[in-house]
C-alpha cells in the first residue's frame, strides 16, 4: 500500500456505486471525479501502488524488472502481421502497470487533439479498406475538459503562439519549461524554413503548483517515475484527491479476469485475483473499464457468456478491432558544441505545421507533429540511440560515444495511424499468462499511407537538421511496426451500435451499466501524444455518467 | 546521511530553485535522497554464475567492446562482475540465454581458428574477426547489450565502477540542474541579456 493510506475500505459484498477497473490515466480521473460527486467507488488496479520515494534512476533495473510496466515474463503476448500469419510469442506492447498507469513513466508530452481529428473522414472522405470514421463528439464538446485536465493536473506551456493551436478557453496554468539546446537549434532552423515552432506543452510543473514540488531538471522523465512528483501524472494528483473524499478505495494488485452479469444482462461486479492469487467478486451498481487499449478489449473478450458468446458488449464484433499505435520517426543530428540533452525534460520545442497534410498534394492521407528531443539515458543511447552508421563496438565506438552523447539531438515525428479492422487485439488460447488466462495476440500492419507519412516527416526532419548545420545527420529506417507504445481504438465510440462499441456517453451499446473509457474509446489516432485526449475524455465521461446516475438512468 | 543531505540542500539552494515559498531545501533534498543508492562494490567477489572459462571468454569479449586504450574500458568498469551479479540477482531468467550466447561465441572461436581452445585463447585480431562474423546474431546482441549495461549502468548495481563509463561519455547523474543546460541555450540566454 502507499503513503496515501489510510483510505476508506469497502467489503466485497458492498454494492458500491462504481467499480472502476484500471487506475491509470483515465481510471484515476474517473475515480476522483465520481467520488467527489458523492458516489462510492472501488478502483481495482493490477499493478502496485508505488510512492515516489520508491522511484530510482537505475535504468537497467527499472526496465529489466518491469518495475513500472507490464511484465513480458508473467504476461506473454504473441504477434502476427495479418490474420493469415501464424502468431509468434513476442513482446508486442508496453503499458503502465501500476496506480497512475502509463502516465507515471511517460515523456509528459501533453498535446490536445485538433478540431480536424474528430471530423476528418466527413471532411475529406472515408478511405477504402479502412475504418476511417468521424467521432460522435467534436473538439468543441471536449474543449472544456482539455482545459480541466490542464488545470487539474498541472501543465506547463504557452498558449497563443502557434497558429495551428486549436481554440482554447484558458491559457496553461504554468509557464513553459526553460528551453534546452535542442529547442534553440530546432526553433532557429525551423523559423528559417518558415515553420512555426513553439514551447512544448508538458505535463511537468515548471513552478510549485497545488503543494507539489517543481521540476528539478534531473533528466529522467521518459521511462521513469518522478521522484519529485513534478510530473503531472495522476499519482501525485488524482489518486490522493480521490482517496481524500473518503468515498474511494484504490485496491492495487487486483487482476480482473471477468465481469459478471445477472440474468437481465446487467453487470453486477468483477472477479479478480488478489496478490495471493485468491479470487474475489467485488459487487457494484455499475462497472467502468479503464484498463487500456489492449487490456480493456481482452477483458471483454474473456468475459464471454451465454448471453454474450462472442465477448461482452461485442454485438458489433468490433471489440479489439481498429487497433492504432500511432507512428514515430527518429532523425538525429550531431552538433559542434555540447548540448547536454541528458539534462531536464526531454522536449522543449515542437511544431505542428505538418499536422494536416493535403492528400491531393502529398499523395497520401496523414499528418503529424514534430519535436526536438533526447530520450536516451546512457545505456539506451549506447545500445540503440547512437547513429547506426557508426561503429557499434571497439575503440572507435568508445570514441563515438565520447563525441556524440553530449552533442546529439533528435527530431521525432509523431504521425497518424489509420484504423484497420485487421489490426486487432484477440485472445491467444495457446499461450497463458501467470494466472492461467489467455494471452493477448496482437495483429498489426501499418497502412501504406502511414508509412508514406513517416517518410515525409523524416524528409522534413532532415531538411531542418541541414538548415541547422548539423555536422552529421541520420535517420532510423521507416519500417512496419511490430510493437506498440500507444494502444488506441479497440472499443471505439460511435452513435451506431453496429459500427461502434460505446456511445458518446462511454456507455456500452449492449450493457446499460457498463462503461468503457480509455485509449480504446478513440475513433482516430490523432497525431501521437494521445494522453491528454484520453484524460479529457475521462473528465467528460465523469460528467456524463454523473448526470445519468443522478437521473436514475444507469 | 547527514552530510549528503546537507550537500543536497546546499546544491538546491545554490541552483536558485527555491524561489517558491513553502519549499525548503530539506524538502528538496529528501525528495532525491532516496532515489540515489550508494555504489555497489563487487571487487573480489567470487563468481556465482560464471565458470572460470565463461568468465575468461566474456572478459575477452567485453574488452573488445570497450577496450582499455587511452581511456579505461570494460575491465576497469568491472563489467564481468556486474554481469555475474545481475544474472544471479536481478535477471536470473536470462541465465540460460546468456550461457547460450557464450557458447555461440566459443563455437565461432573454433571456426575462426580450429586450434583455439576458447574465445579467450584467441589472439586479439582473431577475437575481432570472430566477433565480426557473429555481429548480426542475437547472441552477439545479448553479449553486447549486457556489456553496455555493465559499462554505463547505475553504479548501484556494481558495474560502471567509479563512474568510468559515465565519465567517458560525459554523463552525470546529479539529480538537479538549472539552465543553461548546454552551449546553445547558454548563447541564447546571453543574447537575451544583452538585448535587455
Amino acid at each position: 500500500m502507499s503513503a496515501a493510506s489510510p483510505q476508506r475500505k469497502y467489503k466485497l459484498a458492498d454494492q458500491v456505486d462504481f467499480l472502476i477497473i484500471g487506475c491509470g490515466a483515465s481510471g484515476s480521473v474517473l475515480a476522483r471525479e465520481l467520488s467527489r460527486n458523492g458516489f462510492s467507488v472501488v478502483a481495482l488496479e493490477q499493478g502496485p501502488w508505488l510512492d515516489r520515494k520508491q522511484f530510482s534512476h537505475d535504468e537497467y533495473r527499472v526496465a529489466a524488472q518491469s518495475l513500472l510496466t507490464n511484465n513480458p515474463q508473467k504476461q506473454p503476448t504473441t504477434f502476427r502481421k495479418t490474420p493469415n500469419d501464424k502468431a509468434k510469442k513476442q513482446s508486442a506492447f508496453v503499458y503502465g502497470r501500476m496506480v497512475g498507469g502509463g502516465t507515471v513513466h511517460f515523456t509528459a508530452n501533453f498535446w490536445r487533439f485538433h478540431e480536424i481529428d474528430f471530423i476528418e473522414a466527413g471532411k475529406k472522405g472515408t478511405i477504402a479498406g479502412t475504418g476511417f470514421a468521424d467521432w460522435p463528439i467534436t473538439y468543441t464538446d471536449l474543449e472544456p475538459y482539455y482545459t480541466k485536465a490542464e488545470w487539474d493536473l498541472g501543465v506547463s506551456g504557452q498558449a497563443g503562439v502557434s497558429p495551428f493551436d486549436p481554440p482554447r478557453s484558458k491559457p496553461y496554468p504554468l509557464p513553459p519549461m526553460p528551453v534546452k539546446s535542442s529547442g534553440v537549434i530546432f526553433e532557429q532552423a525551423a523559423r528559417k524554413l518558415g515553420y512555426h515552432p513553439f514551447p512544448a506543452p508538458m505535463a511537468v510543473i515548471s513552478q510549485s503548483y497545488q503543494g507539489r514540488l517543481p521540476c528539478a531538471h534531473c533528466g529522467f522523465c521518459a521511462g521513469f517515475g518522478c521522484e519529485m512528483g513534478a510530473k503531472s501524472s495522476p499519482l501525485p494528483t488524482m489518486v490522493p484527491q480521490a482517496v481524500a473524499t473518503g468515498r474511494c478505495e484504490i485496491r492495487p494488485h487486483s487482476y480482473v479476469r471477468k465481469i459478471e452479469l445477472d440474468s437481465k444482462g446487467r453487470a453486477v461486479g468483477a472477479v479478480y485475483f488478489d496478490e495471493n492469487g485468491k479470487q474475489s467478486l467485488q459487487h457494484a451498481k455499475a462497472v467502468i473499464v479503464s484498463c487500456n487499449g489492449a487490456e480493456t478489449p481482452r477483458l471483454l473478450l474473456m468475459s464471454k457468456s451465454n448471453q454474450f458468446p462472442s465477448g461482452l458488449a461485442n454485438s458489433s464484433g468490433l471489440v479489439g478491432k481498429y487497433l492504432m499505435f500511432n507512428t514515430f520517426t527518429i532523425t538525429g543530428g550531431l552538433f559542434e558544441h555540447q548540448l547536454n540533452e541528458y539534462k531536464s525534460i526531454e522536449v522543449t520545442r515542437i511544431l505542428q505545421d505538418f499536422y494536416e497534410l493535403d492528400a491531393q498534394k502529398v499523395g497520401f492521407y496523414g499528418g503529424g507533429g514534430m519535436d526536438a528531443r533526447f530520450v536516451w539515458t546512457p545505456i539506451q543511447f549506447a545500445a540503440f540511440g547512437i547513429s547506426p552508421h557508426l561503429p557499434q563496438w571497439g575503440s572507435e565506438y568508445k570514441k563515438a560515444l565520447q563525441k556524440y552523447f553530449t552533442r546529439t539531438m533528435y527530431l521525432t515525428g509523431h504521425g497518424t495511424s489509420l484504423p484497420l479492422e485487421t489490426n486487432s487485439i484477440t485472445l491467444d488460447e495457446t499461450v497463458k499468462d501467470e494466472w492461467g488466462l489467455p494471452a493477448i495476440c496482437v495483429t498489426y500492419k501499418d497502412h501504406p499511407d502511414d508509412l508514406a507519412n513517416q517518410r515525409f516527416l523524416v524528409a522534413r526532419s532532415m531538411e531542418i537538421l541541414e538548415t541547422a548545420k548539423a555536422l552529421d545527420r541520420w535517420s532510423f529506417p521507416v519500417e512496419e511496426q511490430n510493437y506498440g507504445f500507444h494502444l488506441l481504438g479497440t472499443c471505439r465510440m460511435g452513435n451506431d451500435p453496429k459500427s461502434s462499441v460505446i456511445n458518446a456517453e462511454h456507455r456500452s451499446h449492449d450493457v446499460p451499466n457498463l462503461f468503457l473509457c480509455d485509449g480504446s474509446s478513440l475513433v482516430t489516432s490523432g497525431r501521437g501524444q494521445p494522453t491528454e485526449t484520453i484524460q479529457a475524455l475521462a473528465f467528460r465521461a465523469s460528467d456524463r455518467i454523473t448526470a445519468l446516475a443522478k437521473k436514475g438512468e444507469i | 546521511m547527514t552530510n549528503r543531505r546537507t550537500f543536497l540542500s546546499q546544491a538546491a539552494a545554490s541552483l536558485g530553485l527555491l524561489y517558491v515559498t513553502g519549499i525548503t531545501p530539506e524538502l528538496f533534498a529528501q525528495a532525491h535522497e532516496h532515489a540515489k543508492a550508494a555504489p555497489r562494490n563487487l571487487d573480489g567477489q567470487p563468481f556465482r554464475f560464471f565458470t572460470p572459462q565463461q568468465a575468461a571468454d566474456y572478459e575477452a569479449f567485453a574488452g573488445q567492446v570497450f577496450p582499455t586504450d587511452d581511456t579505461p574500458g570494460a575491465k576497469e568498469a568491472n563489467v564481468v562482475r556486474f554481469v555475474d551479479f545481475a544474472l544471479s540477482e536481478i535477471e536470473p531468467q536470462n541465465k540460460e540465454n546468456f550461457a547460450n550466447a557464450l557458447k555461440a561465441l566459443g563455437e565461432q572461436a573454433k571456426r575462426t581458428n580450429p586450434e583455439a581452445k576458447s574465445f579467450a585463447a584467441l589472439a586479439s585480431a582473431q577475437q575481432i574477426e570472430a566477433m565480426k562474423a557473429l555481429e548480426k546474431t542475437d547472441e552477439f546482441g545479448t553479449l553486447r547489450f549486457y556489456t553496455i549495461v555493465g559499462f554505463l549502468g547505475d553504479p548501484a548495481d556494481g558495474g560502471n565502477k567509479d563512474q568510468i563509463g559515465w565519465k567517458l561519455i560525459g554523463f552525470k547523474d546529479d539529480f538537479y540542474y538549472a539552465p543553461p543546460f548546454g552551449y546553445y541555450d547558454e548563447q541564447l540566454m546571453k543574447e537575451q541579456k544583452e538585448k535587455a
